[in-house]
């Protein structure tokens, strides 16, 4: 998707994706879409987080952030997947770090689908089609 | 021009033995034009076209009629004709569209307006002449005159390419109606009849409403007099003239208590506990809603499921939110209606036994087997083959004890279905 | 198809497919069709369960999904390979995904299965016993054929 945006210029404001010591967020990108993988890999990157890992499905989601942990910051996460869906997943990995902060992203945008995922202890709710500001407005409010 | 006069006169004097060609007539950048009505499936007012880029340029788009995807055809930007009305791209104003068909291939052809239907004597047709057209020789099957007008009568097989072949689809006891005996006026009569109907009203002549269109034809000739000119169907408003006597009763509208009463003691015969109706043709659901306050006034504990279906979508989308003012509605209705406003809205209890869809009953469909199946005035209105095919349906799914209503002036052949009395209203069960 | 369904598949297409594509989009006659229908080069499916079953198909050309592919992406694709199949899919999944959710708001309890792509000239989808909803949408990349199939279970 074109970015609607002009990027800023690094030199003069400093990229969101980088806290205050200037290390770069690190993401685990959860998705079976190629194609969505891309487009928050773009957003992100552009915003100066670190992209540390994808998988295209719930189970190898959970596997790379056990990986990973504790160098992975947050975690998109698709609901509708083969093998293990998001919701399960974030079960999971919730059940493994508690302060785990997973943003779900979906096509998905029924309204106990939400509530079920905030309920259980998701961070944020994002409904595609992606828009850039929102995907970073949203992950900027989920790891503050 | 006299001996042109001389010619006309000695037609009008022949004219009622030998009318035995009937033509949709047209006009095309000025000029009177025609086409052979058994080539005729319907004409039609189109208002809105898919534009189809990358083709012809006389090809003006397609045009989705009731499920069937034509091409539409501009032929006067086919014969390089001027074009007399105003530059319209068909996609927003509305034009005039013929559709042909032609073996089992469906064309639509926009012109510039078209006319009536006219009958002449096919001797009177003459082979074509340069002089005459426009148009390329090759596309003209003749010409012939007419109460002073001249006629080009298109070969549409040629400007289309395709061979006519007629596929005759007949069954031992179910038949189209024949045409076209010369020497029988009467049935030449009949036959015009016939065409005009499906033309105008795209309604089916078959065993299934014979009786009555003949019925109908006699009561006709004594309203209209005997000259052959008065008595054919020139127009849709000729056509839905005659029509008018062929609905059942509450067509299009809520049923009344007296319907009410005829239907009800059909109904013993339903064993209680879960029933299920099928209402094909459903319309607006004036009719479903009018069956669903009658079973569940009659069967207060039963659970009842009734799918209803129409292929206009316009209409069958309105009908789970339908709305209808204090005077429509009937006094039956009071249990199952909330004010809404100034008006009513019918309440869940009743929409929830109710499953609305849009739906083509020539496809295939996954309706369970039903008690009931109410279809008053929809199988005439469909093809001779499609006839056949709906009327065997109904005998699958329904239920051996079942109950078919089909319309007042309808009947089906009793070798399969056996008539149950009843006056004003026609309802069988099926002969297992 | 249920009378219900139809307004959700034809809002969702036309609301994702303007926001993701841009203006431009034009809908066509909504139609029934039965029997196999061959497809134009590019279709991807998306499974309906549930209260019903069924499925969406997304029908188009190849150039169409080339187009529409590069289009999302912000670059010029000239095969199909596996961003572009995806790009499409993942277009599938948005358009079915937010009907799913309409339906939701009525009272209908649908899911989706995660979407499948096809290519290939001279393909036929074969439906046994099936009346298919054609929701035709023009974009500026060409026509898609929203093609829905879904039953009630009796």
């Amino acid at each position: 998707m074109k970015t609607k945006m002009d990027f800023p210029s690094i030199n003069e404001r400093k990229p969101e994706g980088q806290g205050d010591g200037g290390q770069a967020y690190k993401v685990l990108i959860v998705d079976d879409s190629m194609f969505v993988k891309k487009q928050i890999t773009q957003i992100l990157s552009s915003e100066g987080f670190e992209v540390v890992g994808t998988a295209g499905d719930g189970l190898e989601g959970l596997e790379k952030y056990k990986e990973l942990y504790p160098d992975v910051d947050f975690v998109t996460m698709d609901i509708t997947m083969p093998k293990m869906d998001g919701i399960s997943s974030l079960e999971k990995i919730l059940e493994f770090d508690k302060d785990a902060k997973v943003i779900m992203v979906s096509a998905l945008g029924k309204q106990d689908l939400v509530k079920k995922a905030l309920l259980i202890g998701a961070k944020n709710y994002i409904v595609k089609p992606l828009d850039r500001v929102k995907v970073l407005e949203r992950v900027l409010q989920s790891i503050k | 021009m006299n001996a042109l006069e001389d010619k006309v006169e000695s037609t009008v004097v022949e004219k009622i033995e030998n009318v035995d060609y009937k033509m949709v007539t047209f006009s095309l950048a000025g000029k009177d034009y025609s086409i052979d009505i058994m080539k005729v499936r319907e004409i039609s007012k189109a208002t809105h076209f898919t534009y189809v880029p990358n083709s012809l340029p006389y090809v003006k788009g397609v045009y989705n009629l009731r499920g069937d995807i034509i091409s539409i055809i501009d032929l006067r930007t086919m014969f390089n004709l001027p074009s007399v009305k105003s530059e319209k791209d068909g996609s927003d104003g509305s034009d005039e569209i013929i559709i042909l068909r032609l073996d089992d291939y469906l064309l639509g052809i926009i012109v510039d307006s078209i006319d009536k239907v006219v009958g002449i004597s096919s001797r009177t047709i003459q082979p074509p002449h340069p002089i005459f057209g426009d148009i390329n020789i090759k596309f003209i099957q003749g010409v012939v005159e007419k109460d002073s007008k001249l006629y080009i009568i298109l070969d549409v097989e040629s400007i289309f390419g395709q061979d006519a072949e007629d596929v005759e689809v007949t069954s031992v006891d179910f038949h189209q109606n024949e045409v076209f005996n010369e020497n029988k006026p009467e049935q030449l009569n009949m036959g015009f009849i016939s065409e005009t109907l499906r033309t105008f009203s795209k309604f089916n002549v078959t065993d299934l409403n014979n009786k009555w269109v003949e019925k109908r034809f006699n009561e006709w000739k004594n309203l209209k007099g005997n000259s052959s000119k008065d008595l054919q169907l020139h127009s849709e408003a000729d056509s839905e003239e005659f029509l008018s006597r062929f609905y059942s009763p509450d067509t299009g509208r809520f049923w009344s208590d007296d319907y009410r009463n005829l239907v009800y003691p059909f109904l013993n015969d339903i064993p209680g506990g879960s029933i299920r109706v099928w209402n094909p043709g459903c319309g607006k659901g004036y009719e479903t809603y009018s069956i669903a306050a009658l079973l569940s006034d009659k069967f207060k504990d039963s659970s009842i499921k009734i799918w209803a279906n129409d292929k206009d979508l316009m209409s069958i989308s309105n009908a789970p939110n339908l709305v209808v003012d204090k005077q429509t509605l009937p006094e039956y209705m009071d249990n199952y209606v909330i004010p809404v406003n100034n008006r009513f809205q019918f309440s869940k209890n009743i929409k929830d036994i109710i499953l609305f869809e849009y739906h083509d009953i020539t496809h295939p469909n996954t309706f369970p087997e039903v008690d009931i199946i109410i279809a008053r005035d929809v199988l005439s209105f469909l093809g001779y083959s499609e006839q056949l095919r709906m009327i065997n349906e109904f005998k699958e799914k329904l239920k051996a004890d079942g109950i078919l209503i089909i319309g007042r002036n309808e009947e089906l052949p009793d070798n399969e279905w056996k008539r149950i009395n009843g006056n004003n209203i026609t309802v069988y069960k099926k002969i297992v | 198809m249920r009378v219900e369904y139809i307004n959700p598949f034809v809002e969702a297409a036309f609301d994702i497919l303007k926001e993701v594509l841009g203006d431009d989009v034009q809908r066509g006659e909504l139609y029934l069709k039965s029997t196999s229908k061959a497809v134009m080069g590019v279709a991807a499916f998306v499974g309906l369960a549930g209260n019903v079953e069924g499925r969406v198909l997304f029908d188009m050309s190849m150039e169409t999904a080339l187009a529409i592919a590069s289009e999302m992406n912000g670059e010029t694709l000239t095969t199909l390979d596996d961003l572009g199949k995806a790009t499409i899919t993942e277009l599938a999944n948005m358009i079915t995904a937010q009907a799913v959710t309409k339906l939701h708001d009525l009272g209908f309890t649908f899911d989706l299965t995660p979407p499948a792509i096809f290519t290939g000239e001279n393909m036929e989808i074969t439906d046994n016993e099936v009346e298919a909803l054609i929701v035709p949408v023009i974009v500026k990349q060409g026509k898609i054929e929203i093609n829905v199939a879904v039953r009630e279970r009796t």
